[in-house]
C-alpha cells in the first residue's frame, strides 16, 4: 500500500501525467459508454454525405452519409482495445523470452539474440503489412501483427534488466538456499526488473495505436469495425471537397497517443526515480 | 581503414550473412502461405481465363514445381544475387528495384538529414536551458509530433500547402511533361520532395530531440564538462565540442536502428504523395502476389538494414574513440 | 441535387458543347495529350496482359486488322485493308495494306498476322482460344494475303480482330527459342514494343510516366495529329483530379478518378465529363451467389435479397450517380441485345421479409433469420462503401452479414478456387456479343474449378445452357434477339447473381482535346485523329 502511496505521490508531480491521464479517461470513458450514450450505427446512412459537423449531427456526415461522431466512439473502442491487446501480447511475450535469455546466458541468450536481431533486420512495419495482407484483416490478425512486430524491443530490455540483477547478492542468496530458477526468475528478479518494462510497454501501446491506424489506412482493416485509421481512410477520397472528415479522426488519434506517451513519462518518473534528472 | 577495423568489418558481415539468408527463407515461406499467386492475379486481370491459361502462366513461372524444389531454386538463386525475373512485369527484379531505389533513398536520406539536424539543434538547446520555457515548448512539441501519425500529417500538409495556399505540389517526384534537365531537373524534384520528406521526417525530428536532450543531459553530468568549465571554456564551446559529440552515441546507434523503421513509414508515406519509390512498390507487388519482385525487395532492404548497422557501428569509433574494435 | 445546380451544369454542357462544335472542324496537328492511369501498366501489350492500363496504351503502339466506328461497332479496315468472309462462314479471307512498316522499318506481312493469330493469340491471350479454337488452318499465300479455315463457324469472330482483342505483333522481334520455350512473355519487345501504330515508345520512367511520340511513317496520311502521347501514372486518386483540374493533365480515361472527385469535376467548365464511348464493353456489376447451400440455393431467399436492396440509393450515394440501376444480365445501353421489355429491380424489403419467412426463415434469436459472409471486389474504396452499405440493407430485413475483406489472391483463390463463399460483389464486361460476355458467367460448362470469372455459382440450367449454344452459332438478326430476351427473362427469373449496377465508365477531359469519341471503345482506339487546341 505504501508503495503505491509513493507511486501516485511521484506520478503526481509530472502534471503533464496528471493531463494525460485524464485525457486518457475521458477516452476510454467514451469508447466504453460512448456508444450507449449516443446509440447510432457507424455504419448505417442516416443523412445526405458531405454534411459539415455541428450542422444536422454534431461532426457531420462522411462520404456514404454516416455519421462521424458515431464512428469516432466506434472507432475509440477498437484502436483502444488492438492497442492494449497488442501491448500486451507483446510485452508477455517479449519479457518470457527476455527473462529467460538474460537469466540463463550462453546458448540460449545467443539464439534470442539471433532471433531479436532477425525482427529487427525485417522492417517492421512491412512486416505488419505483409502478415495482415496473407492472413486476411481482422482484429485477431492486426492484433497479432503488431505485437510481432513489437516484441523484440521489449526483449531486449527484460535481457538487459535480467544480466543487470542474475549476480546481484539476493538472487545468489536465493540460489543458495535452492530455489528453484523460475520462482527466483518470477518472484525475486521480476518484481525489480519490470519498472522499466512497464514504461516501455505503456509507450507501445502508443505506437500499436499509430501501427494500427496505418494498417487501416492501407485498407488492412478488420471491415466490420470501424478505427480512426480507417475513417482516415475513408476520408482520403474527398480530402479536397471537405478536409474535416479526416481531420477529425486523426486529430483523435493525436490526441490519444499524445496522452497514453504522457503517462508513460510520468509512469518513467515515478517508476524509475534514479533515472529523473 | 585500419587492419584492426577491416577484420572488424568482415567478421561482422560474416555474423550477419545466416541472418539475412535465414529472414530470405522465413520470408519465402511466409509469402507461399498466401492465398492465390501471381499466374491467378494475371488471369484474373484477363477477364475470363481458363484453367489451362492459369497452369500454363505457373508453368513459365516455375510455380507448379513442388514447394521445397520452388524453395532451392530461390535460395541457390540468391546465393549468386539473381532476384529472378518479375512475374507481372517480366523485367529482372534487380532492375525494377534499381529503377525505384533512388527515389526511396532520396527521400529517406532527406527525411533523416532534416530529422537529424534539427533534432541535435533543438535537443542541445533544450537541455543547455533545462527547465525554462524554451526548453518546455520544445519538449511539449516533441511529444506532441511524436504522436502524429504519419501519413495523416501528410493529408494535412496537402491540405494546407497544396490545396489552401497551393503553393507546393500534392505529389509525384516530376512535373511531367515540363521535361525539366540538369539544375532545373533538381529544383523540380526538391520541391515536390518537400511535403513528403517533412512528413516522414517529423516523427524522426521529435525522436532525435528527446533523444539528444536526455543524452545532454546525462553527458552534463560527467567530469570532464566540469574540467571544462573550471578552464573557462564558453557555455555554447561546451556544447556543442564537448557535450554534444559525446551525446551523439546514441543518436547513431538509433539512426542505424531506424533505418528498416523509415523504410516502414515510406510505405505510407510514398502511398499518400505518390512518390515512386520503393515502399509503394512493396505494396503493389504484395497485391499482385508478385514473388520474386517481392522477395527481391525484402531481401535487398534487409541487406539494406545490416548495411547501415555496420556503418553505425564504424561511426561509433569515429565519435567515441574510446572504442577499439578487438 | 437541386435544380439549381442542374441547371448550372446543364449550361456548362450546353457551353462546353458550343465549344466543340466551333472548332471541331479543323484538326490541328501537334500538341501533346497527357493522360492518367492508375495502376501503371505491367507490359505494354495486351498479349502480356489485358488489363485496364495495359490495353490503354497499347493500343496507341499496336493495331489490328480491323478498327470499329461509331456506337454500334461497324467494323472498318485497319490492317487489312478488305477482307472476305465465306457463305458458310468457314474462309475467312484478309487483304493487307501492302504499305505498313513496323517501327523498326521492317515491312509488315502475312507472315506477322499469321504468327499473331497462331503463336501468340491462340497459345497466350487469355480468350484466344474462345476465338480461334476452330481456326484449323491460316495459309499465307502472298505477303500480304492471310486466309482462316474454321472447323465450324464463329459469328462473333470478326470482333476478335481489334487491337485490344488480337493485337498484331512482329514476327521477327522473338527468337525461335523463346518461341520454342513458351518464354514470350519475357520477350524484349514486350517492354520495348515494335508495332504499325500511330504512336511509338519514347521513354518509359518506372512509376512516373510512359512517353509516346508520332510515329513519323504511319502508313495513314497526315496522320496522327498529335505528337506525343504521355500517361502519367499518379497513384493517389486525388492528386490525379487535381493535376486534371489544374490542366496538367488532360485526359482522366475509364474511370480514373475516384467518384467524389469526378462529379467535382465534372461541373467545372473547362472539363468535359462523358459516359459515352464505351458502349462496346457493356460494363456491369452483381452480387454473385454460391448456389451450393441453403440458404442461398433457395430462389426466394436472393429474389428477397434483390428487393432489400436499394440500387438507386446504391448508384447516387456510393457511386456518385456513376451509373444506374441494372435491369438484367445485359446492359441496358446495349442496342442489338437488351431486352427492353425488362423493369428496373423492385426495391421492396416488406415483400422481401415476407419471402423469406414464406422461405421458412423466419427472424430467430435478436431479430436475425441467418447470417451469411460477404466478400467483394478489392478494386477501391467504393468497393467496401457498397459492401459495407448491403451489409446493413440485409441486416434491415433480418439477414446477418459478415463482411471478409481480401486482396486479389486471396479473392481470386476464394470465389474461384476454393468456391468457399456466401456471396460477392463482382463486376465483367458484356463485351460486344452477349457469347463473349454473357454466356461464360452462366454456362453449365464453364462451372470449373480454378477458371477465373467463370461460372462459380454452380448455376446449371439446360435449357439456358441450350439457349446459348444456339445463339452462339447463328448471325444476329431477330432470331437471335429472340433467344437473348429469353436468356434475359430465365435469368432475372432465377437469379443465380443478384443484378445491381451499370457501372459507367466515365472518362473527363481538358476542352482544348478533341476527337476521343469515336467508336465504342473509344480508348482502347488509337488515338489518331484526336488533337489538341
Amino acid at each position: 500500500m505504501r508503495g503505491l502511496a509513493t507511486f501516485w505521490f511521484r506520478f503526481r508531480r509530472n502534471r503533464a501525467a496528471v493531463v494525460g491521464a485524464a485525457v486518457l479517461f475521458v477516452v476510454v470513458l467514451a469508447a466504453i459508454f460512448g456508444p450507449w450514450f449516443y446509440p447510432v450505427d457507424p455504419f448505417d446512412m442516416v443523412g445526405r454525405p458531405y454534411t459539415v459537423p455541428l450542422d444536422q449531427f454534431p461532426l457531420g456526415t462522411d462520404v456514404a452519409g454516416r455519421d462521424i461522431l458515431a464512428g469516432i466512439l466506434h472507432g475509440a473502442r477498437i484502436s483502444l482495445l488492438i492497442g492494449l491487446l497488442a501491448s500486451l501480447a507483446a510485452t508477455i511475450v517479449g519479457v518470457t523470452f527476455g527473462a529467460i535469455a538474460g537469466y540463463y546466458g550462453g546458448r540460449i541468450d545467443d539464439l534470442l539474440m539471433r532471433t531479436t536481431e532477425f525482427f529487427l533486420t525485417i522492417p517492421s512495419f512491412v512486416l505488419a503489412v505483409v502478415l495482415v495482407a496473407i492472413f486476411q484483416p481482422s482484429v485477431t490478425t492486426v492484433t497479432v501483427a503488431i505485437a510481432v512486430v513489437s516484441w523484440p524491443s521489449v526483449a531486449r530490455l527484460a535481457r538487459g534488466e535480467f544480466i543487470a540483477h542474475r549476480d546481484r547478492e539476493y538472487v545468489q542468496g536465493c540460489r543458495a538456499i535452492g530455489m528453484p530458477d523460475w520462482e527466483i526468475i518470477l518472484l525475486q528478479i521480476m518484481p525489480n526488473a519490470l519498472p522499466p518494462v512497464i514504461v516501455v510497454a505503456s509507450l507501445m501501446v502508443a505506437t500499436a495505436i499509430l501501427t494500427e491506424s496505418g494498417l487501416s489506412f492501407l485498407g488492412l482493416s478488420d471491415p466490420n469495425l470501424v478505427s480512426w485509421g480507417y475513417m482516415i481512410g475513408v476520408a482520403r477520397t474527398a480530402l479536397r471537397t471537405a478536409w474535416w472528415m479526416a481531420a477529425i479522426p486523426g486529430l483523435m488519434i493525436v490526441i490519444t497517443v499524445l496522452a497514453i506517451n504522457l503517462i508513460g513519462e510520468g509512469l518513467n518518473d515515478a517508476l524509475n526515480p534514479k533515472l529523473r534528472k | 581503414m585500419s587492419k584492426a577495423t577491416l577484420v572488424f568489418v568482415l567478421r561482422r558481415l560474416l555474423q550477419v550473412i545466416p541472418v539475412v539468408l535465414a529472414i530470405a527463407a522465413f520470408n519465402f515461406l511466409l509469402l507461399k502461405l498466401a492465398p492465390g499467386d501471381a499466374a491467378d492475379i494475371i488471369a484474373g486481370q484477363m477477364g475470363h481465363a481458363t484453367v489451362e491459361f492459369t497452369q500454363q502462366l505457373r508453368r513459365e513461372f516455375g510455380l507448379d514445381l513442388p514447394l521445397w524444389e520452388q524453395f532451392l531454386v530461390y535460395m541457390t538463386r540468391l546465393l549468386v544475387f539473381d532476384l529472378g525475373v518479375s512475374h507481372l512485369q517480366g523485367l529482372p527484379v534487380i532492375d525494377l528495384i534499381l529503377a525505384r531505389l533512388p527515389a526511396t533513398l532520396i527521400l529517406m536520406i532527406t527525411a533523416i538529414f532534416i530529422a537529424v539536424l534539427v533534432g541535435i539543434v533543438l535537443g542541445v538547446a533544450a537541455a543547455r536551458r533545462q527547465g525554462t520555457l524554451a526548453d518546455n515548448l520544445i519538449s511539449t512539441l516533441a511529444l506532441v509530433v511524436y504522436a502524429i501519425p504519419a501519413f495523416w500529417l501528410g493529408l494535412m500538409l496537402i491540405v494546407l500547402f497544396s490545396i489552401q495556399l497551393d503553393i507546393l505540389p500534392s505529389g509525384g517526384m516530376v512535373s511531367i511533361g515540363a521535361g525539366h534537365t540538369g539544375l532545373a531537373h533538381v529544383l523540380d524534384v526538391a520541391w515536390h520532395l518537400v511535403l513528403p520528406a517533412v512528413t516522414l521526417g517529423l516523427f524522426y525530428v521529435a525522436v532525435y530531440t528527446r533523444l539528444m536532450r536526455a543524452s545532454m543531459l546525462e553527458v552534463y553530468g560527467l567530469d570532464f564538462i566540469a574540467t571544462a568549465r573550471a578552464k573557462g571554456l564558453s557555455e555554447g564551446k561546451i556544447a556543442w565540442t564537448h557535450a554534444a559529440r559525446n551525446a551523439l552515441l546514441p543518436v547513431a546507434t538509433l539512426c542505424g536502428v531506424q533505418l528498416g523503421h523509415l523504410l516502414g513509414g515510406s510505405i505510407l508515406v510514398e502511398t499518400v504523395f505518390g512518390w515512386p519509390g520503393l515502399g509503394r512498390l512493396v505494396f503493389d507487388a504484395l497485391l499482385q502476389r508478385d514473388l520474386n519482385l517481392l522477395l527481391g525487395i525484402l531481401f535487398v532492404s534487409s541487406v539494406v538494414v545490416v548495411i547501415a548497422n555496420l556503418v553505425v557501428d564504424l561511426l561509433y569509433g569515429l565519435l567515441d574513440p574510446r572504442i577499439v574494435h578487438k | 441535387m437541386t435544380s439549381a445546380r442542374f441547371l448550372g451544369l446543364a449550361m456548362a454542357a450546353l457551353l462546353a458543347g458550343t465549344a466543340v462544335t466551333a472548332l471541331a472542324d479543323e484538326p490541328r496537328r501537334g500538341g501533346t495529350l497527357t493522360y492518367t492511369y492508375h495502376p501503371e501498366p505491367t507490359a505494354l501489350s495486351t498479349v502480356a496482359t489485358t488489363a485496364v492500363p495495359t490495353a490503354l496504351i497499347s493500343t496507341k503502339i499496336y493495331e489490328g486488322l480491323i478498327e470499329y466506328e461509331g456506337a454500334a461497332m461497324t467494323p472498318v479496315p485497319g490492317l487489312a485493308e478488305s477482307w472476305e468472309i465465306s457463305d458458310d462462314q468457314l474462309t475467312y479471307t484478309f487483304k493487307l495494306r501492302p504499305d505498313v512498316v513496323w517501327h523498326d522499318g521492317e515491312p509488315f506481312t502475312s507472315e506477322d498476322v499469321k504468327f499473331s493469330i497462331d503463336v501468340i493469340a491462340k497459345g497466350y491471350h487469355s480468350r484466344g482460344r474462345t476465338y480461334f479454337g476452330n481456326v484449323e488452318e491460316i495459309e499465307t499465300p502472298d505477303e500480304h494475303t492471310v486466309i482462316l479455315h474454321l472447323s465450324a463457324p464463329v459469328p462473333y469472330l470478326i470482333r476478335a480482330f481489334q487491337a485490344g482483342e488480337t493485337p498484331l505483333l512482329p514476327r521477327h522481334a522473338f527468337s525461335d527459342e523463346e518461341i520454342a520455350e513458351e518464354r514470350v512473355r519475357q520477350a524484349e519487345i514486350m517492354q520495348a514494343p515494335i508495332g504499325t501504330g500511330p504512336f511509338k515508345l519514347q521513354e518509359w520512367n518506372r512509376g512516373s510516366y510512359i512517353i509516346l511520340e508520332r510515329n513519323e511513317d504511319y502508313w495513314k496520311e497526315g496522320k496522327p495529329y498529335l505528337d506525343q502521347v504521355i500517361l502519367r501514372v499518379i497513384p493517389d486518386g486525388a492528386a490525379r483530379a487535381i493535376a486534371v483540374e489544374r490542366g496538367e493533365v488532360d485526359l482522366a480515361p475509364m474511370t480514373a478518378l475516384p467518384p467524389p472527385e469526378m462529379q467535382r469535376l465534372g461541373g467545372l467548365p473547362h472539363l468535359v465529363s462523358s459516359q459515352e464511348g464505351s458502349e462496346g464493353l457493356g460494363p456491369i456489376m452483381w452480387l454473385e451467389v454460391n448456389l451450393r447451400e441453403a440458404p442461398l440455393s433457395d430462389k426466394r431467399v436472393r429474389q428477397a435479397i434483390s428487393m432489400a436492396i436499394d440500387r438507386e440509393r446504391l448508384v447516387d450515394v456510393i457511386w456518385y450517380g456513376n451509373g444506374q440501376p441494372a435491369r438484367g444480365p445485359v446492359v441496358s445501353g446495349n442496342p442489338n441485345h437488351f431486352d427492353a421489355s425488362l423493369e428496373p429491380f423492385p426495391y421492396d424489403p416488406e415483400a422481401a421479409e415476407a419471402l423469406l419467412d414464406e422461405a421458412g426463415y423466419p427472424r430467430g434469436d435478436n431479430d436475425v433469420r441467418f447470417t451469411l459472409t460477404q466478400n467483394f471486389l478489392p478494386y477501391g474504396e467504393e468497393w467496401v462503401r457498397q459492401a459495407e452499405y448491403i451489409r446493413q440493407q440485409l441486416r434491415g430485413i433480418g439477414i446477418e452479414v459478415t463482411n471478409q475483406s481480401l486482396d486479389m489472391g486471396g479473392w481470386l483463390q476464394r470465389i474461384y478456387t476454393d468456391w468457399d463463399y456466401d456471396f460477392t460483389s463482382n463486376f465483367t464486361h458484356n463485351y460486344s456479343d452477349p457469347t463473349i460476355g454473357v454466356q461464360r458467367a452462366f454456362i453449365s460448362t464453364n462451372i470449373r474449378q480454378g477458371a477465373s470469372f467463370s461460372n462459380s455459382m454452380n448455376y446449371a440450367n439446360p435449357h439456358l445452357d441450350d439457349l446459348f449454344h444456339q445463339a452462339a452459332a447463328m448471325p444476329d438478326g431477330p432470331e437471335r434477339k429472340a433467344i437473348w430476351d429469353e436468356v434475359q427473362q430465365i435469368l432475372r427469373e432465377d437469379l443465380p447473381v443478384i443484378f445491381l449496377i451499370e457501372i459507367g465508365y466515365t472518362h473527363i477531359w481538358n476542352e482544348r482535346v478533341h476527337g476521343l469519341i469515336t467508336n465504342g471503345i473509344s480508348m482502347y482506339s488509337n488515338w489518331d485523329s484526336v488533337w489538341v487546341e
